[in-house]
């Protein structure tokens, strides 16, 4: 007798606890500045890219390397999978002087910070709201619109060329993904900015 | 010797409690890369479902850490955190085996972050962490941890134990 009330009290806070416990984290999601949209699709794909990687999964026999997939998701999409050699050479394009190029770093406030292709705007996929009022005027101007992230396993540098596509109305064919990222970018010695794009300051220099 | 296991007890559930917090509070902190780790499991593919689980599972640990350091509702806390750790350490074995099989990685050599707040961390410590963190809960599921408890039991089902005899013969 004692023991069944024990083990119904136990379990009576428990659920209440789990109840209490699922209201307090919502309620602290909506209020914190990081918390996340629910409704948001933050991992946009389209069965055409699903259908991609799973092609390239079978095709070969040995797996595909993380550029060789992420190269297959983004041609699924409609964009432009680019290399570093044409970043290399949209970065010297006197076109993006003019604004007809655009580069956006996809990665965190943090990252950018840290250091960016010389030129790129930062434009954090995980909250597009707050970069949209200065990038969005910067695409409907520009011809080619470059975007990256980390490389590699990185699948951010899409997902924001997809938001542009689909909820900024930005066309498919003016977006360029840069598979390799900044990792390719660093490994092959290429210039970093830090701070503003353009600024013109190398790690360091404060 | 009761004072010893009191003491043990005591130190217990702050550790659970206090390893809660810190764990939920880092993952609360970046729900985003908590997200992405989370996605990483391919537990649940709808967007709505993944992103409640990534925004309030840290937070919910949190509560759950709370309630056992200041010893709220203890027995109910220690439950609900053992219905977390078994799952969470199943998909986590699940997911190292995978990584294991595709790297061809003898599996205590595989390092990986697990989404648990702590970042990279080798498989076999992480099991050896969740397997002593499910003991200390289930120890304080049994009913220890009692003193410097604030509420150890909402509903007052640990009174019974300490009621006079003649009452619980009476309830015979």
């Amino acid at each position: 007798m004692e023991r069944q009330r024990q083990l119904r009290g136990i379990l009576l806070e428990s659920l209440l606890i789990a109840a209490a416990g699922a209201g307090l984290a919502f309620a602290a999601n909506a209020l914190s500045p990081r918390g996340l949209k629910l409704a948001r699709d933050y991992f946009p794909e389209s069965p055409a890219a699903a259908v991609a990687l799973q092609r390239q999964a079978i095709a070969g026999t040995n797996a595909p390397s993380p550029a060789q997939e992420a190269t297959a998701a983004v041609k699924a999409e409609g964009f432009h999978a680019i290399g570093t050699a044409q970043v290399k050479g949209l970065v010297n394009d006197p076109g993006r002087e003019e604004g007809l190029i655009l580069i956006l770093d996809a990665r965190g406030p943090k990252e950018f910070e840290a250091g960016h292709v010389p030129g790129a705007h930062e434009f954090y996929y995980y909250a597009p709201e707050n970069y949209l009022p200065t990038v969005l005027p910067l695409c409907q101007i520009a011809r080619q619109i470059v975007v990256y992230c980390n490389g590699g396993q990185c699948e951010d540098s899409r997902f924001a060329a997809v938001f542009l596509r689909d909820s900024a109305d930005v066309p498919a064919a003016k977006l360029y993904v840069y598979v390799g990222g900044m990792t390719a970018w660093r490994t092959n010695g290429l210039p970093v900015e830090v701070g503003d794009p353009d600024s013109g300051n190398a790690p360091g220099s404060n | 010797m009761r004072p010893v296991v009191d003491g043990l007890s005591i130190l217990a559930r702050w550790l659970v409690g206090g390893l809660f917090v810190c764990m939920g509070l880092s993952k609360a902190l970046h729900p985003v890369e908590f997200l992405k780790l989370l996605r990483q499991y391919q537990l649940v593919n709808d967007p709505f479902l993944l992103n409640s689980i990534a925004a309030t599972l840290p937070w919910f640990e949190v509560f759950c850490g709370l309630l056992l350091v200041a010893g709220i509702a203890v027995r109910g806390s220690a439950l609900v955190i053992l219905a977390m750790l078994v799952p969470f350490t199943v998909v986590v074995i699940e997911r190292a085996l995978a990584i294991s099989a595709a790297q061809s990685l003898a599996f205590c050599a595989v390092r990986f972050d697990c989404g648990c707040g702590t970042g990279e961390v080798f498989i076999c410590q992480k099991i050896f962490e969740n397997t002593s963190l499910i003991l200390l809960s289930a120890w304080l599921l049994a009913g220890y941890g009692r003193r410097l408890s604030l509420r150890f039991s909402l509903f007052g089902q640990d009174t019974l134990r300490r009621a006079p005899a003649a009452t619980i013969n009476e309830d015979a």
